[in-house]
């Protein structure tokens, strides 16, 4: 079953009227992948990326069906389990004009690694490879295949970007989300330093070597401290989790984004 | 030499890389990534250089000489050159010791510089790091080579020429050659090299060029040893501070003759 | 062979990162050498293409690694110097013990070369009564305190001034003094005396040039030139791997190498070496021998999943980015190789089981990739190893790392393949997380196995309502 949004029905649902300038791709497709930790901890960010996505005008497909991209197992190393996923995945998406996903990691898994898992399936290579290329990050979909920099959002304060990993030397995106958080109306963007180095996720890492995972994650907290930004915006939720989580223990005031939010806010 | 053990080694060598009992290569088949023609063009190129050229290529050098701490001295002739040696071995006091001496290499250039004159009225002593070939010297080879190797490390201060000096990285290119030590360039606390303009190279690409094309380096080979200097000796192993003067030369003085 | 600790790696780690005087040191090494290799590739015209280029040559060499190690024996031969090939450690340390007996060394100096930790020389030679001086200054610096490099290129990048200056005072018997000039004089010193005492110069290389037969080696310093031309034999120590074809080759490397290494356009000395002084020469050695270690290397080489990482030249680029490294310095990882290429190198020398926690306990993050001078796919190798700690793998002799694990995996794999399992297990975990202290709305405490989480961390407990319902709420058509 596929959940098909129309802006007609948005707007029944509470959703703003989208602006008349950017209402422009009333002839797209968009299908959406909600990452699991989005899907069950942070389902807020999915609103806000249907929110988006509703104000530029584009057709919203939902699969229902969709659950986990299987990197959790492949990061793991479980490339059998991973792979369960993989094909669940592609079996659910293959059909798609282009996959949208608030999430780096995950299009760098199904980018990336989806080929490289099923380099000896031929069959399931070819599906995996032409899967690839229609996925898309959500701020590289809007900055790079759609060509908006500004959603119209605003929001008042000052806000710093975290650079993750996946993201940025997984899938080369860098620029695209500073573009849209430097056209939010009323934001002070301030870089931190080093915004480039890891957090300390890792996935399990972060639970198997919790002490290195919360060395690595101390410093990248305290470089967004120095900054001076009231948020941290990021684009994947991991990340986010991990910093979200250090600054609430220690009941830090600065807010944590995922840069859906910020550009639906 | 046992060959049965490299049989061995370059066998499992073949096996890991899964080679077929049949296979053969050659060297020759494995340079495959550049092309001829580009280095025969660069060749030429290196050749022809014009003056103007050559002096884009000093200033390059000089600017990169900054980043290594190498001392550059353009200067019209020799005569000016030995002038300025003097005055730095004036100027600089031993490291080891409190004897002033000079270790120089035999070479053309060097030779030019009339080291042992111009230093004599302040009795510095000059040794040039050559074998005497008379037949007396030729039977008791490894005694004039312990008394060379005595007058380098008392020497505080070599003095040697170089085949290359590449301006993109102020690197200095020596090979070995009968009366060229390579200790003259390491062991003394200041080296002071002294050469010609039309010796500067470009970058490091053209320095592979010509030693793979120039008909006499191509000959020569790279020599048993063949060393690039650049600057003096450095380290940064304590806190990562820089210091010059780790175990080699602790200032160098690169001489450029420019002719005008 | 050298001492394996590798089982040791979370203690280390953990008490590496209570070290505050080291957690100093290693920033200060990463925002110097890391940020600045990073920086020094920027002045390449070339740019990072340049490094794609050097990952073709080095993978070119080893795919040809039979052709290349037999031309340079070859010609190392045809130089006049001595060529042994060595399948283990053991028999590359009794080649080097049997040229000292020959030539009756009392002393030997060594230039930096992480090849003759790995095979436990110094020990050995010590052993059989011969005095072993490193000369590189930080390696220098780690011999005198007893202890062993903790980073590829900056031995004793562990270690303060003050730590270093009291050692100094102690061992050099000169008034302490914390100054870095000073004590690098110090030591120019001491070690003067030694190179000029020296019978025997070891040395490692760099890269050898199979077409003319030259090793060569690579240093700021001028320790490695020194202790190959004073002593009268001079062996040098290669792994097979660090080959190259030709000339052509370096003009790449050679520009690569220094960029990664230390910030450089150019390290101050390079030397070609190929073979012994000739007899009308001034100096040099006598003697000139290279031996040629296996060591595990053709095991690696038989696998394409894990070839690609004897392409490294040993730059130490990763270790200068990696946010582990970072924190748990060089000692952590129980080898000789540490930082992200140890990670794989070591297991796949000692074995992947005993290394296991190198393999899992980095992150994947892909910045040893993005700064490795030849472009090596660290990440996709450490997914390798992980994979075979998953499942074991007969041809790497390893055995499953954790069943539990697996189970757990298993499981996880049977609740995604179906929406609606997957949402009742969620369900569930909404529920029993009600148990859990929660403080302002997040989870304080997880239990086991996931309690590490929540060390120094809360976590969001998972919503009452996931996004897919949400998805179905906002549809008018449910």
């Amino acid at each position: 079953m596929i959940t098909k949004y129309s802006t007609t029905q948005s707007r029944k649902a509470g959703f703003t009227r989208p602006s008349k300038k950017l209402n422009l791709m009333h002839n797209k497709n968009v299908t959406l992948f909600i990452q699991c930790l989005i899907d069950c901890l942070y389902p807020d960010v999915g609103e806000a990326v249907v929110h988006i996505f509703q104000k530029l005008g584009l057709t919203i497909i939902y699969p229902p069906d969709q659950t986990c991209c299987g990197q959790p197992a492949f990061n793991s190393g479980y490339k059998k389990e991973a792979k369960v996923a993989a094909k669940r995945f592609i079996r659910i998406f293959e059909n798609a004009d282009s996959i949208v996903c608030p999430s780096g990691s995950c299009v760098n898994m199904v980018r990336n690694h989806y080929p490289q898992l099923f380099r000896n399936d031929r069959k399931w290579f070819r599906r995996a490879l032409s899967l690839s290329k229609k996925i898309f990050e959500l701020t590289e979909y809007l900055v790079d295949i759609l060509g908006v920099e500004d959603i119209g959002a605003g929001y008042h304060g000052k806000i710093t970007y975290h650079d993750s990993c996946h993201l940025l030397y997984g899938i080369g995106i860098s620029n695209q989300p500073r573009k849209l958080i430097r056209s939010v109306k009323g934001v002070q963007f301030i870089e931190m330093k080093d915004s480039d180095r890891c957090c300390g996720f890792g996935g399990a890492f972060s639970i198997k070597y919790p002490e290195i995972s919360t060395a690595i994650l101390e410093e990248k907290v305290k470089n967004i401290i120095d900054s001076g930004a009231d948020a941290v915006v990021g684009c994947d939720i991991g990340c986010l989790m991990n910093i979200h989580g250090m600054l609430s223990r220690k009941g830090s005031p600065i807010k944590v984004m995922h840069i859906a939010r910020l550009l639906a806010g | 030499m046992n060959f049965s053990d490299q049989n061995r080694f370059i066998n499992n060598v073949r096996k890991a890389l899964g080679r077929s009992p049949g296979h053969k290569s050659s060297l020759q088949e494995i340079f495959s990534i550049k092309t001829v023609d580009e280095s025969r063009e660069l060749y030429e190129k290196i050749k022809t250089r014009t003056s103007t050229q050559r002096q884009k290529l000093l200033s390059r050098l000089i600017n990169e000489s900054k980043t290594v701490n190498l001392n550059v001295i353009c200067l019209k002739n020799a005569t000016s050159v030995s002038t300025s040696i003097a005055g730095l071995v004036r100027e600089k006091e031993p490291e080891w010791g409190s004897r002033k001496s000079l270790t120089a290499w035999e070479h053309p250039l060097i030779e030019k510089l009339k080291l042992t004159e111009v230093l004599a009225d302040r009795n510095v002593p000059v040794f040039c790091s050559k074998l005497r070939n008379n037949k007396e010297a030729v039977r008791d080879r490894n005694t004039e080579k312990m008394q060379i190797r005595k007058h380098v490390i008392d020497s505080y201060i070599g003095v040697t020429s170089a085949d290359f000096c590449i301006a993109d990285t102020a690197t200095l290119v020596m090979k070995t050659r009968p009366g060229q030590g390579r200790l003259v360039s390491i062991v003394p606390s200041i080296h002071i090299a002294v050469i010609e303009l039309k010796q500067i190279l470009g970058n490091l690409k053209e320095l592979f060029i010509l030693l793979q094309h120039d008909p006499k380096e191509k000959s020569e080979g790279l020599t048993n040893c063949m060393t690039f200097i650049s600057g003096p000796s450095k380290t940064a192993d304590i806190e990562a501070t820089l210091v010059h003067g780790a175990h080699g030369p602790r200032e160098v003085y690169l001489y450029v003759i420019t002719g005008r | 062979m050298s001492q394996i600790t590798t089982e040791k790696y979370k203690d280390e780690a953990k008490r590496a990162i209570k070290n505050p005087v080291l957690q100093d040191a290693l920033s200060n090494l990463q925002e110097r050498l890391g940020k600045g290799a990073v920086e020094a590739y920027k002045n390449l015209p070339e740019g990072h293409r340049l490094r794609i280029e050097a990952h073709d040559i080095r993978m070119n060499a080893i795919e040809n690694l039979d052709v290349l190690l037999k031309s340079l024996a070859e010609n190392v031969r045809r130089n006049g110097g001595h060529v042994y090939f060595a399948e283990d450690a053991l028999s590359a340390v009794s080649h080097c013990l049997e040229i000292a007996r020959k030539h009756n060394v009392k002393t030997a100096v060594k230039g930096k070369s992480m090849l003759t930790e790995e095979i436990g020389l110094n020990r050995s030679l010590e052993a059989a009564g011969i005095e072993v001086v490193e000369t590189d200054l930080g390696e220098y610096i780690v011999q005198l305190a007893g202890e062993h490099p903790s980073h590829i290129i900056a031995p004793a990048i562990h270690k303060t001034r003050k730590e270093i200056g009291k050692l100094f005072s102690e061992k050099l018997l000169i008034h302490y003094t914390d100054d870095p000039p000073a004590l690098t004089r110090a030591a120019r010193k001491a070690l003067r005396d030694k190179f000029l005492a020296a019978d025997m110069g070891i040395s490692g290389c760099n890269l050898a040039c199979a077409e003319t037969g030259h090793i060569t080696t690579v240093s700021n310093e001028g320790n490695i030139r020194m202790s190959t031309t004073l002593p009268k034999v001079h062996v040098a120590f290669m792994g097979m791997e660090r080959v190259v074809a030709g000339l052509n080759d370096y003009d790449v490397l050679f520009r690569l190498l220094p960029r990664a290494a230390a910030a450089q356009n150019m390290a101050t000395y390079i030397s070609y070496i190929g073979g012994p002084c000739h007899k009308d020469q001034v100096d040099g050695p006598e003697e000139f021998h290279l031996i040629i270690i296996d060591n595990g290397r053709t095991k690696i080489l038989a696998d394409e999943e894990f070839r690609e990482i004897l392409c490294c030249i040993r730059c130490a680029a990763c270790l200068n980015v990696c946010p582990v490294y970072r924190k748990i310095g060089g000692h952590s990882y129980g080898y000789p190789y540490c930082g992200p290429v140890g990670s794989v190198v070591t297991p796949l020398l000692v074995g992947i089981n005993r290394a296991k926690d190198l393999c899992l306990g980095e992150m994947l993050c892909g910045a040893c990739k993005e700064v490795c001078p030849v472009n090596i796919d660290i990440p996709k190798m450490l997914l390798g190893l992980r994979a075979k700690l998953a499942d074991g793998d007969r041809k790497w002799n390893v055995t499953r790392a954790s069943l539990v694990e697996k189970a757990l995996y298993k499981t996880w794999s049977w609740l995604i393949r179906n929406r609606w399992t997957y949402d009742l297990f969620l369900r569930l975990a909404y529920f029993s997380q009600k148990f859990l202290p929660q403080k302002g709305g997040m989870i304080r405490r997880l239990p086991p196995p996931l309690h590490g989480w929540t060390g120094k961390r809360d976590i969001l407990p998972i919503s009452i309502e996931t996004f897919k319902q949400r998805a179905k709420r906002i549809n008018l058509n449910p």
